[in-house]
């Protein structure tokens, strides 16, 4: 009854897939009752994900899936931001394609089959269900960066990005063979097991981890493998451009710090190259999202640059006793300031997405200062500026790298946290210090403005959260 | 014996990689990835073998699966690309430049 339990909120976000899906076939349901059905399962999974909670490590369904699916306060806390990101990204789909006229019911029940995937990425413990996860997951994506086939950036976007993750996911079989050949099993239980009885590290074994490691380097959008991100980021929709940079960072991170945290000497081997990939998508963020005009790239970049940190986590993980609460409270931190900034653009761009440039943008505080001051926020959050979420997740993990004896990592965190500011005040200049050139009116529903506001509370919510409790 | 498998394995792998890096023609790279998809499956049952146990046979089927999902996804896109632009080149696409 507990498996059952733990596995109802995935059960219940596939079965609102399925029911979107069937309510397409009528012509006559508007897509806005779309958003809020979906709004709806997302909010019920989210209230059951919480209610049941997490736990130590518990495999369900033992006898069924055969080991392959496990729950703990980790993957229960991965889950939580991923129905949040659905959440939200569905309130700010409704105000955009109130002005954007080229969604369907399809898009909302291709993007809960597509959160299904995510969910089951989280408790994967297995390689093959994680790839079956992993693509569930991405096909779903592919198909929302290019929904609006009419565009011709959309469709360069999905190309790119399904051919690269595709190449990704060859990689990912070709890892998870490997190591079916050096260790025996998929399973992540048997793979610890078999490192702990050979130590000394079998090549199979590390050519496997290798090419699974560059593969989640392509979902994460870490070092060499980055330059596409900013590219398809900008070819999506904002709202959808919002919910792959979070829930899907949320659900790939939540599968790589699972398999990572193997055993602490497959993570001790691993140790140096994580720490070169995450100095390198730091400073190798940094340095494509200064160069950026449009707020869509920039955003980009400076998920690379989060990826980054989220490394330097995973770098700090004690693999013995492994939690992940350092790496799942940044997902969350980082989940809210970036879904708000994506929100604001949602109802802030107008038709055809008018406004994405920093000079777009300028003296919206003298029109719209409650926006102005929303998106202030969210950009204070994503620098780390106290006392709002993103600062907290940045000292948990600068003092956990401090504690795993990582001083270097941690020194280079906060050069590229000071780094990283440049770009995020530029809005910050742009929106408060020139005059306003037009008048920022927008249409639609205020679904997305409502959400922006209610992500503002949640910012400093979830940043006084472990000062309170 | 086994090792021929996992040779030829790796050399379907290879010749994949080289397929997606060297082409331009947006078939023929996709084609390169289901050779790498493959190669995966075909060191799956090598292995199987190897460790003689079912487990690799079940998840190379798994794999094939995923496989033909995301072929359909693909020439779903190659249609559209051919919609837009009358051609399959990826250079012509060059307009999203970082």
């Amino acid at each position: 009854m507990q498996d059952f339990v733990s596995l109802l909120p995935l059960i219940v976000v596939g079965a609102g897939a399925i029911l979107l899906m069937l309510l397409a076939a009528f012509e006559k349901l508007e897509v806005e009752t779309g958003a809020l059905i979906s709004m709806v399962f997302y909010g019920a999974a989210f209230f059951i994900q919480l209610v049941v909670g997490g736990g130590p490590q518990d495999v369900i369904f033992d006898k069924i899936f055969n080991g392959m699916l496990a729950t703990s306060n980790f993957s229960m806390a991965a889950g939580l931001v991923i129905f949040g990101c659905g959440f939200f990204t569905s309130m700010s789909c409704h105000s955009y394609f109130g002005v954007n006229k080229f969604c369907t019911l399809d898009f909302y029940a291709i993007k809960m089959f597509s959160v299904c995937g995510m969910v089951l990425l989280t408790m994967a413990q297995e390689l093959v269900t994680a790839f079956i996860a992993l693509e569930i997951m991405s096909l779903g994506i592919y198909i929302l960066v290019g929904y609006d086939r009419t565009r011709l950036t959309a469709t360069e976007a999905i190309l790119k990005y399904l051919m690269l993750g595709a190449f990704a996911g060859a990689f990912f079989t070709m890892g998870a063979a490997l190591i079916y050949g050096g260790a025996g099993s998929t399973k992540f239980v048997a793979i610890s097991q078999f490192i702990a009885a050979n130590p000394a590290g079998q090549p199979l074994l590390i050519g496997g981890a290798f090419f699974i490691f560059i593969a989640i380097f392509f979902k994460i959008a870490a070092f060499p493998f980055h330059a596409w991100v900013v590219d398809v980021y900008d070819g999506a929709s904002a709202p959808v451009t919002g919910f792959m940079a979070t829930a899907l960072k949320a659900a790939v991170f939540a599968l790589f710090a699972n398999f990572i945290a193997l055993s602490s000497g497959f993570h001790g081997q691993w140790i140096d190259f994580l720490f070169w990939v995450a100095v390198l998508t730091m400073f190798g963020g940094n340095l494509v999202a200064i160069g950026q005009s449009n707020i869509k790239r920039m955003l980009a970049a400076s998920g690379i640059v989060h990826s980054g940190y989220l490394l330097i986590a995973l770098v700090a993980i004690n693999a013995e006793q492994f939690t992940g609460s350092v790496i799942g409270y940044y997902l969350a931190a980082y989940a809210v300031g970036t879904l708000g900034m994506f929100a604001a653009m949602s109802y802030l761009g107008g038709s055809g997405e008018k406004r994405v440039n920093f000079d777009d943008f300028k003296g919206l505080a003298k029109v719209r200062p409650y926006s102005a001051a929303a998106i202030t926020v969210f950009l204070l959050s994503m620098a780390g500026i106290p006392p709002t979420a993103g600062f907290m997740g940045k000292f948990y993990i600068i003092t956990s790298a401090i504690s795993a004896g990582q001083m270097a990592l941690a020194v280079l965190g906060v050069v590229s946290s000071i780094l990283s500011m440049w770009y995020y005040l530029r809005l910050v200049i742009s929106m408060y210090f020139h005059d306003a050139s037009e008048s920022f009116e927008t249409q639609g529903a205020p679904l997305a403005t409502i959400s922006t506001f209610v992500l503002v509370v949640f910012v400093f919510a979830i940043g006084l959260y472990p000062i309170v409790i | 014996m086994i090792q021929d498998y996992l040779i030829l394995s790796i050399i379907l792998f290879c010749l994949g990689i080289l397929g997606v890096i060297t082409r331009r023609n947006v078939f023929t790279v996709f084609m390169s990835i289901e050779l790498m998809l493959n190669a995966a499956n075909l060191a799956f049952i090598a292995f199987s073998r190897l460790h003689e146990s079912m487990d690799g046979h079940v998840l190379a089927m798994m794999i094939m699966a995923v496989a033909a999902a995301e072929a359909a996804l693909a020439l779903a896109v190659v249609i559209l690309l051919h919609k837009h632009k009358g051609k399959l080149d990826t250079n012509v696409f060059s307009l999203l430049r970082g």
